[in-house]
């Protein structure tokens, strides 16, 4: 008899987790089946199929330049993020001083502030720098994002590697620079893999700081995608919302194939 | 009244078998070994007995109650785990109280309870100490103090030792005899290690690939075994392989692997030509030095009539461990090794000819299958 | 004697840590994150700070090179912006509320999950987490429509008469924000979750507590680190929400986030909207104190732990 009991909790327990599954990924699945919509509202499901909005997107120029725009800016954050948070999470590792810990706070604290603020705040900046609505400024921007992620999840590679494998090279004669190029950077590449697809998804996605300081030349997809959404909602946003989904199924697969989805998740927290 | 049934249990995990058809009594008020290597079953039939785990077949009987379908915590059991699992956020005495708060008894009495238990097992004076700062001896009272504070008519063991270091772990295994016997319940205690089982268990029930092989009291699972594995798995032997060559009424003649023919008692349906395969353990046997150098070459069995056997060959190696010394015998190319007391005042050195001897009637012999060969 | 081009360029690039100590060295290797974070996070926040005193200006954003307090008056006493401040905190509380409580539950399923089931588990909230706000935000409005998907579905099975109106109100907002910050929240807590022994909750078990029971008496405590971290995380994005009020909010109830970008760049007025933003910075700044304060007397806590 109680064991009955028991299974009827497991099966309450069972349907919540279920059903938060699918609330999480429903709407995504909703986006994708909007973009092939014949019709011009966002009706799910929809009435009739066609690809009219994906040509229609290829057609226009406004987001095709914003498409350019997204990539010089996470190609240009992931270059910058991925330096310095290996740089730093291997000085860390290397050496845990006075510096280390006064570091890590700073580094997670653009995680807790509102984007709002940061976008607010670096605008008031950049404008002071005559860098408002550059490429730098966004780069810059986002890297405040990515480079804690890369950071964190470089930190954990590193201390996961067997450091005796360099105190065997260094003892070889090689010097350090050479060591991590030769001894640890083999040993270390899928987690540098994971933090760069990180850092390129991070700033491709970000839309409020990239709000605050493009303009209608530098604009982001995402800010293109709001941008027009104000005025109607558009089965073009759910072609371009359909392609971004699809950038992050990719890179976490490619991620999850590199190391595995639970080290990825974890490092995300 | 707290005797343990177990008719016919199963468990299987997905396509994997972890407990076959396992059918057992543990008597009232009796220790019983559940023994056997990592992988046997033998912590999986004990989450059966507490609960935590729901057998895919068979049934579970506590006392005259049916308990198959009641969960853990309905049932009086309690479990000390191999990692002790003492709540880290609680103090020592929160953890021993803890089972006596989910059963409702006031926080006074609790607390109470809780200290006379830890006096018990001699941790009184650690109340408000947090699990963490404790050794694994201590945290290893602790965990008994919590199980026995809830007074459960079955106390379950899982291999609570295993983390112990070996002068720790034999004083846990006297204590826990002492407790045993002091609290008269009846205890089923998992370990892999056969010390321990043989101190501690009134019974032991053997277990491999999720099958219970053989139960017995310790004297009997050792100059007994039912096949090959209760006989490796309990102590080091040697095995030697042969085929018969003939037979002689209850005895026949093994060909060994060391080419020379040993006396083994055989059943009478055992075949010439039929494999076998023989234990000589080496506390059945004796190894004397030979002196008569006309002996030497010859690994000739020594048939002489009493029920005595034995083979010659050189001592290869001898290796001093502690209060017993092995020697490893070299007989035409196989090696058997032997042990001799320190105490004993032959001196045998490596290179010398030896000559081991034993009773016929001390060897086990097993069929190719494992099974026991018996007269 | 033929040289390996890489090695010279590797021995070059090592001479300026050639004769440094360790620490010396790592701080060399640090140094660009170092630098970046000054001049990118904490010098703007000072000049964040210097322009919220500066004085409004007509023609220009602020008027520079003056100091006054005016906008922080402004900010304080008006009734509007209490009312905007009040409403950002209150989405925040909401949000976060349901959130955490949702997210120990999946942490917990996710936990208990193994093989493909956790993979999936963890993807379902990885993969939103890792997609732009604007769509997490804009499904939402088909969704939740008068005449959308959910509305739909509530009629299909005569659950409601009429269609609810569930956007564009608060109602919605929190709906969209809980689904934007629930996979931070459920993160936070199953990385903690992770490090927790399944053998204590069955120790709790056998000694018999209930399956609620031994949650609320093991684990709970165990994870209050984790549980504390979704809060702090939950409540700063939710209290700052600006896509899901933007979008879903109706335009009456107006958090913080929507009245700075709206200073900031229709009214051009500065020293408001970096006012405002400060006011706010400091407010959560202290709300999150609260938090660790109140969390931190469960978790850990030995002599509370009874």
């Amino acid at each position: 008899m109680p064991r009955n009991v028991e299974r009827l909790g497991t099966a309450a327990f069972r349907i919540g987790y279920i059903a938060i599954f699918v609330v999480m990924l429903l709407p995504l699945g909703i986006v994708v089946a909007t973009s092939f919509s014949a019709s011009g509202n966002l009706q799910f499901p929809p009435q009739a199929l066609s690809v009219q909005w994906y040509s229609a997107f290829f057609a226009d120029v406004v987001w095709l330049r914003a498409f350019d725009n997204s990539l010089v800016a996470g190609i240009g954050t992931t270059v910058v993020a991925t330096f310095m948070g290996i740089t730093a999470a291997f000085g860390l590792e290397a050496h845990r001083g006075r510096f280390g810990s006064i570091l890590t706070p700073i580094v997670i604290l653009p995680l807790l502030i509102p984007p709002v603020i940061l976008g607010v705040t670096l605008l008031v900046y950049f404008s002071r720098l005559g860098l408002r609505s550059s490429y730098l400024s966004i780069i810059l921007a986002h890297s405040l994002w990515a480079t804690p992620l890369v950071f964190f999840v470089m930190q954990s590679v590193f201390q996961r590697f067997d450091w005796q494998l360099r105190d065997a090279g260094m003892d070889l004669g090689a010097n350090p620079i050479r060591v991590f190029v030769h001894v640890i950077l083999p040993n270390v590449k899928s987690g540098i893999l994971v933090s760069a697809l990180l850092a390129f998804i991070i700033s491709l996605q970000e839309f409020v700081m990239a709000l605050f300081l493009s303009n209608y030349q530098t604009q982001t997809i995402p800010v293109l995608a709001w941008n027009s959404l104000r005025q109607s909602l558009t089965p073009i946003v759910s072609v371009v919302s359909t392609f971004l989904i699809l950038v992050s199924v990719v890179g976490l697969l490619v991620a999850a194939l590199a190391t595995n989805i639970e080290f990825v998740a974890k490092r995300l927290s | 009244m707290s005797e343990i049934e177990l008719q016919n249990l199963s468990k299987s995990f997905g396509d994997i078998d972890a407990v076959t058809d396992v059918s057992l009594s543990v008597r009232d008020g009796e220790l019983l070994c559940l023994l056997g290597p990592s992988g046997c079953g033998k912590s999986t039939t004990m989450r059966m007995i507490s609960g935590l785990e729901t057998p895919s077949s068979g049934t579970v009987y506590i006392g005259e109650a049916d308990v198959t379908d009641q969960p853990a915590y309905d049932r009086d059991t309690s479990m000390v785990f191999q990692n002790w699992a003492l709540f880290p956020y609680k103090t020592v005495l929160e953890n021993v109280a803890f089972g006596l708060k989910m059963r409702g008894m006031g926080k006074q009495q609790r607390r109470d309870r809780a200290s006379e238990m830890l006096e018990r097992v001699h941790m009184d004076g650690y109340e408000s100490h947090s699990p963490t700062d404790l050794s694994g001896g201590q945290k290893q009272r602790v965990a008994l103090a919590r199980s026995l504070a809830v007074d459960p008519d079955v106390l379950l063991l899982d291999e609570p030792l295993s983390n112990l270091d070996k002068r720790l772990r034999e004083e846990m295994e006297i204590e826990l005899k002492d407790i045993h016997e002091e609290f008269q319940k009846t205890f089923v205690h998992v370990t892999h290690n056969q010390d321990e089982a043989f101190t501690l268990a009134d019974r032991i029930g053997i277990m491999n690939e999720g099958r219970l092989v053989q139960v017995g009291e310790p004297n009997e699972v050792y100059r007994d075994p039912k096949n090959k594995f209760v006989e490796e798995f309990l102590g080091d032997t040697n095995f030697v392989s042969g085929t018969v060559s003939d037979i002689d009424g209850q005895y026949g003649y093994l060909m060994t692997e060391f080419d020379s023919e040993i006396r083994v008692p055989v059943a009478s349906e055992t075949q010439p030509e039929t494999s076998l395969t023989v234990s000589l353990r080496p506390e059945f046997m004796q190894i004397a030095p030979i002196t008569d150098s006309s002996n030497r070459a010859s690994h000739q069995t020594r048939a002489d009539g009493n029920g005595g056997g034995g083979v010659s060959g050189t001592v290869e190696s001898t290796i001093y461990r502690g209060s017993s010394i092995r020697h490893v015998v070299d007989i035409g190319g196989e090696q058997l090794f032997v042990e001799q007391g320190v105490t004993d005042q032959t001196a045998i050195d490596e290179g010398d000819t030896v000559e081991l001897r034993w009773d016929v009637d001390d060897i086990l012999v097993f069929r190719p299958d494992g099974t026991r060969v018996r007269d | 004697m033929s040289v390996d081009p890489r090695t010279t360029v590797l021995d070059r690039l090592w001479s300026p840590f050639e004769g440094q100590s360790g620490s010396r060295r790592s701080l060399l290797l640090m140094s660009p994150l170092i630098l970046f974070e000054l001049l990118v996070f904490v010098v703007p926040f000072l000049l964040l700070v210097r322009i919220s005193f500066s004085e409004q200006s007509q023609g220009l954003p602020y008027a520079e090179g003056t100091f006054t307090i005016a906008s922080y008056v402004q900010v304080l006493q008006s009734e509007l912006l209490q009312g905007i401040i009040a409403y950002s905190f209150k989405l925040g509380i909401i949000a976060t509320l349901l959130t955490v409580v949702l997210a120990v539950f999946y942490a917990y399923a996710t936990w208990r999950a193994s093989g493909v089931q956790k993979s999936a588990l963890l993807f379902s909230v990885v993969l939103p987490l890792l997609t732009t706000l604007v769509i997490k935000t804009y499904v939402w409005v088909p969704l939740l429509a008068p005449n959308g998907t959910a509305n739909s579905l509530l009629l299909a099975v005569s659950l409601v008469q009429a269609p609810l109106q569930m956007v564009p109100n608060t109602f919605g907002v929190v709906i969209g924000q809980v689904y934007i910050v629930f996979p931070y929240a459920m993160l936070a807590i199953y990385s903690v979750l992770t490090t927790v022994e399944w053998e204590l909750v069955e120790a709790a078990r056998d000694l018999g507590a209930s399956r609620t029971r031994s949650f609320f008496a093991v684990v709970l405590p165990e994870i209050m680190p984790g549980i504390t971290v979704a809060t702090v995380i939950s409540f700063a994005w939710s209290v700052g929400a600006y896509s899901a009020p933007a979008l879903l909010g109706a335009g009456s109830d107006r958090p913080f986030a929507l009245e700075v970008q709206e200073q900031m760049l229709v009214n051009f007025n500065w020293p408001i909207a970096t006012a405002l933003s400060t006011v706010m910075l400091v407010l959560m700044f202290v709300s999150i104190l609260v938090i660790y304060a109140v969390l931190g007397r469960f978790g850990g806590d030995v002599a509370n732990a009874t």
